[in-house]
C-alpha cells in the first residue's frame, strides 16, 4: 500500500499535487481547503477490495492509477480533425461546452438564455462568477466525497467540469451539450458537472464522453498485472442534479469512451416537490465502465424516469449500479435498463430500489431486460429491494436471453439475411427504450452506432456468431406488496 | 418440370417422426388445397418447405424449379420466391411493421445496398393494404405485437401481397376469421393470382373446407399421420365436409394393417399407400 502510494506521488497524486493545482487555478481558499479535506479522506479510506458487494463482479485492479497522471492540458491551437467533427455533430445546441483532457476549451451559450440567467460555463468560470451557488451545492448535499475512496480522489482533484444553473421558472426547450474528451496518453480526468435547476424551470442538457478509438480492450486485462497500461486513460466524473420544486429536466448521458479509457462515476440527482427528472445513460465506449445512476426522491410528488442502454462488444465490461431511492410520499420512479451484450462482453445490472418509512403511496418500477448475443457474452442482474413502507406499489423484473431463433427464422422467411435479421431484432431490442425518448436526432445517431456495433467483428475467436440456444433464463417476478 | 416437387420427405422433431415421406408436385398456376385433421403434419410441411431450422429433415428431397429447395437458408428461398403465411405469426418486439415490410420487399426485389425508394415503397403498401381493407396504422405498430388473431392473418396476407411470391404456403388463414374477412382475405388472393396471369401457385393449407368456396383449388390432398392419403379434385372438399374425417380414418387404419403385414401398395376407397 505504501509502496503504491509513492508510485502514485511521483506521478502527481500527492497532497502537493492538489495544492499547486489549486494555486495554479487560483481558486478561493475555501475550495484550497475542501480539496485538501478531501485529500486526506481519500488517503484514509480503503481501496476497494474484491470483497466489497458493490465490487463483487468487478476487480478492483481495474481502477489501479499507475501510469496515470491526474491533470493534462488541453494542446493550444485548432481542433483536431476527429475532435472538430465530435462538436459539429450537434446541430445548433443552446449551449455548448468542451472540456479536453483536463481542461475546458469552448464555452458558448444563446444569448437569449443567458438574458434570463441561465449559467452554462466551466466550473472554474464559475467558481469566479459565482462562488456562492459552486459553495452552497458543490458536494454537499447531493454527493460528498466521503462516500467512497474514488469520490474523494475526484473531490481533490477535479478540474474542468460544469456549472448548468437555470434560475426559477425559465424553460430552454433546445438542448445544451456538454462535450468532454481525452486525447492525452495515461490521463486521468476528473470532470464535474453541478446542475441547478430552479423551481418550475424546464431544461435538457446531453453529456456526451468521447476519446479517439484506442486500443482494443483486453490487451491489458489479459495480462492484468501493473506495468501493462501505457496508453491507457481513467475517468472519475461525478454529476449532481439538484432539482427544485417542480423543476423538469431531461438528461441524456452518453457515454463513447475510446476502448483504452477506464471510468469509475456516478450521476446522482435530488428531486424536490413535484421534481420530474427523464435521464437515458447510454453506455458504448470504455474498456471497463463503472457507474453509479441514483435518483433521490426527496420531495412529495416528484417523479424519476431513470432509462440504460447498454452495448458492450469486444471484452468491455460494464457494471452499472442504479438506486431508486423514494424519501416522500406520492413519488415515482421508473426504471428500464436494457443491455447487451456481443463477443466477449460483460454487464453487470445491480438496481436497488429502497423505499423510506412514510414514503406512502409510492410506485417504484424496475426492469432490466438483457440480450446475449455471442456464447462468450454475459449479463448478470441483480435486483435488490428495501422496502420501509406499506402503501406502495413496486414491481421488479430480468429477464437474459438469448437472441430468439423464432424471430429470425420469421424475418428470414421473408427474404432478410441472417445479418440483417438479427440487426432488426437488436433494433427492435432496443426501440422499446428509444421510443420513450423524444430526440429524434438522437435517436438516429443511437441507431447507427448500434448498427455499427452489430456490424464490427471484434472477437478474434468468436466471428460475432450467434448462438443457436433456446433462452437460458427468463424470469419475472411482480411482488405483491 | 413441377416447380415444387417434394419427394419422399421424411421429417422429425427432437426424436419424433411427424412426416413419414410425404410426396406432392405444385407448378405456378395451379391451387392445391391441403385438408387433414389435426396434428397431421400440415404445418410442420409448411415450415420444412420454409426451412425452419426446429424441423429436421431425415428422408427425401425437395426441388424448386429443379434446384435443391433443402440446401438453401430461409432467406434465399424467400428472394427466389417462396412464401409461407405462418399459422401463428411470431410478433416482434420493437420492430415496426413499416420498417419490416420495406427492408423485406427490398431483399425480395433485389435491392443490394441500400433499400427500396421510400416514395415507391409507400406507394404500394398504400395500395395492398386499401385492397386488403387493412388499417394504416398497422404499419406503425410492432410486428405481429398485439395483433388480434384477424390482424395476424391479414398482416401475413399483406406481406404475401407485398412479396408477390412464385409459390406461396398458406397455413390455416382462414382459421379464427369471421366470414367477411375470409372473403376480404379469398378476393385479395384472387386478385393476386389474376395478376399473376399463371406466375403463382399455391399451397392452400385449411382445417375446414369454407376458404375453398372463395378460392377454387385445382387439386385437394388431404394428410393423415403424415402421409398424403388422398388426392383429388375440388369434389373432394366437398365429400370430406360431409364425411369428415373419420371415412378417410378408418380407410386408413384398413390398408395401415394390410401394409404393416406385406409392404406394397394399397389402396382402400379413396385411400392409397405408397410403401418405400
Ligand atoms: N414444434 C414442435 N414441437 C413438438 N412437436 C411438434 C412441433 N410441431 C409439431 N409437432 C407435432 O407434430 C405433429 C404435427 O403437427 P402439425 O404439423 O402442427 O400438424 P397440423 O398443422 O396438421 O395440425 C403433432 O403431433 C405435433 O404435436
Ligand atoms: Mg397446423
Amino acid at each position: 500500500m505504501q509502496e503504491q502510494m509513492t508510485h502514485l506521488a511521483r506521478a502527481g497524486f500527492s497532497r502537493e499535487s492538489v495544492l499547486a493545482l489549486s494555486e495554479r487555478l487560483g481558486e478561493p481558499a475555501w475550495m484550497r481547503e475542501f480539496r485538501l479535506a478531501a485529500w486526506e479522506t481519500f488517503e484514509r479510506l480503503p481501496w476497494p477490495a474484491p470483497a466489497d458487494p458493490e465490487w463483487r463482479r468487478t476487480d478492483p485492479t481495474m481502477f489501479r492509477l499507475e501510469g496515470i497522471r491526474p491533470f493534462a492540458d488541453a494542446p493550444a491551437g485548432a481542433l483536431p480533425a476527429s475532435l472538430q467533427q465530435v462538436v459539429d455533430a450537434w446541430q445548433a445546441p443552446a449551449g455548448l461546452l468542451l472540456q479536453r483532457n483536463s481542461q475546458g476549451v469552448r464555452s458558448q451559450l444563446d444569448a437569449g438564455a443567458a438574458r434570463r440567467g441561465v449559467v452554462f460555463t466551466d466550473l472554474h468560470t464559475a467558481l469566479r462568477e459565482r462562488g456562492d451557488l459552486i459553495r452552497e451545492n458543490f458536494m454537499t448535499t447531493c454527493v460528498r466525497p466521503d462516500e467512497t475512496k474514488f469520490r474523494a480522489l475526484h473531490a481533490a482533484l477535479w478540474s474542468g467540469g460544469a456549472l448548468l444553473y437555470v434560475p426559477d421558472g425559465v424553460e430552454i426547450t433546445t438542448p445544451l451539450v456538454s462535450l468532454a474528451w481525452i486525447d492525452a496518453d495515461g490521463v486521468g480526468i476528473f470532470p464535474h458537472l453541478l446542475v441547478i435547476a430552479g423551481q418550475n424551470s424546464k431544461v435538457t442538457l446531453i453529456t456526451c464522453a468521447a476519446s479517439p478509438p484506442g486500443d482494443r480492450p483486453g490487451s491489458s486485462i489479459d495480462g492484468g498485472g501493473p506495468g501493462r497500461v501505457e496508453g491507457q486513460a481513467f475517468a472519475d466524473p461525478v454529476t449532481e442534479l439538484i432539482l427544485r420544486d417542480g423543476a423538469q429536466i431531461r438528461l441524456v448521458t452518453l457515454q463513447e469512451w475510446g476502448s483504452n479509457v477506464a471510468e469509475i462515476g456516478i450521476i446522482r440527482s435530488v428531486l424536490a416537490r413535484d421534481a420530474e427528472l427523464r435521464s437515458l445513460l447510454v453506455g458504448f465506449g470504455g474498456k471497463v465502465v463503472k457507474t453509479n445512476v441514483e435518483s433521490i426522491l426527496d420531495g412529495p410528488g416528484a417523479t424519476s424516469e431513470m432509462l440504460g442502454l447498454v452495448f458492450g462488444d469486444s471484452r468491455q465490461h460494464f457494471d452499472l449500479h442504479t438506486l431508486q431511492e423514494h424519501r416522500a410520499p406520492h413519488t415515482l420512479s421508473d426504471l428500464l435498463y436494457k443491455n447487451a451484450v456481443k463477443d466477449r462482453a460483460r454487464s453487470v445490472f445491480s438496481g436497488m430500489i429502497r423505499v423510506l418509512p412514510g414514503a406512502q403511496k409510492t410506485n417504484a418500477f424496475q426492469a432490466n431486460r438483457n440480450l446475449i448475443l455471442s456464447g462468450g457474452a454475459k449479463a448478470d442482474s441483480i435486483p435488490n429491494l428495501e422496502i420501509m413502507a406499506n402503501d406502495l406499489r413496486c414491481t421488479h423484473g430480468s429477464a437474459t436471453s438469448r437472441i430468439n431463433e423464432e424471430h429470425l427464422f420469421y424475418l428470414m422467411s421473408r427474404g432478410l439475411a441472417r445479418a440483417q435479421a438479427v440487426r432488426m431484432v437488436v433494433e427492435g431490442f432496443f426501440a422499446e427504450l428509444l421510443d420513450r425518448v423524444p430526440l429524434d436526432d438522437l435517436r438516429a445517431r443511437l441507431q447507427r452506432e448500434i448498427d455499427q456495433k452489430m456490424a464490427d467483428d471484434a472477437d478474434g475467436n468468436g466471428k460475432g456468431e450467434i448462438p443457436t440456444r433456446r433462452p437460458v433464463r427468463s424470469e419475472e417476478r411482480q411482488p405483491a406488496l | 418440370m413441377a416447380d415444387l416437387e417434394i419427394r419422399d420427405l421424411t421429417v422429425q422433431v427432437e426424436d419424433k417422426v411427424i412426416l413419414k415421406g410425404a410426396n406432392l408436385t405444385l407448378s405456378k398456376g395451379e391451387v392445391h388445397a391441403l385438408m387433414g385433421p389435426n396434428g397431421s403434419g400440415k404445418s410442420t410441411l409448411a415450415n420444412v418447405l420454409m426451412g425452419n431450422p426446429f424441423y429436421q429433415v431425415v428422408k427425401g428431397e425437395v426441388l424448386y424449379k429443379g434446384q435443391d429447395l433443402l440446401a438453401m437458408s430461409p432467406d434465399e428461398r424467400a428472394r427466389r420466391g417462396l412464401f409461407i403465411a405462418f399459422q401463428y405469426p411470431v410478433s416482434i418486439p420493437g420492430v415496426t411493421m413499416s420498417s419490416f415490410l420495406r427492408t423485406a420487399v427490398s431483399a425480395r426485389r433485389g435491392y443490394d445496398k441500400e433499400l427500396m425508394p421510400v416514395g415507391e415503397f409507400q406507394k404500394l403498401l398504400k395500395q395492398k393494404m386499401d385492397e386488403l381493407k387493412i388499417e394504416p396504422a398497422i404499419v406503425s405498430r410492432y410486428v405481429n405485437e398485439g395483433f388480434s388473431g384477424g390482424e395476424k392473418k391479414r398482416a401475413e396476407i399483406l406481406q404475401m401481397a407485398m412479396l408477390e411470391p412464385e409459390i406461396a404456403i398458406m397455413d390455416e388463414t382462414d382459421s379464427g376469421l369471421d366470414i367477411d374477412s375470409v372473403k376480404v382475405v379469398s378476393d385479395g388472393v384472387n386478385r393476386m393470382l389474376e395478376r399473376a396471369k399463371g406466375a403463382m401457385g399455391i399451397l392452400l393449407i385449411t382445417h375446414y373446407s369454407r376458404i375453398l368456396h372463395f378460392i377454387k383449388p385445382s387439386y385437394v390432398h388431404v394428410m393423415f399421420d403424415g402421409r398424403f392419403v388422398v388426392s383429388g379434385g375440388p369434389d373432394l372438399a366437398e365429400e370430406l365436409e360431409q364425411s369428415g374425417y373419420e371415412g378417410i380414418k378408418a380407410q386408413f387404419e384398413v390398408i395401415a394393417a394390410e401394409v404393416q403385414a406385406e409392404g406394397a401398395v394399397r389402396r382402400a376407397g379413396k385411400v392409397f399407400w405408397v410403401a418405400h
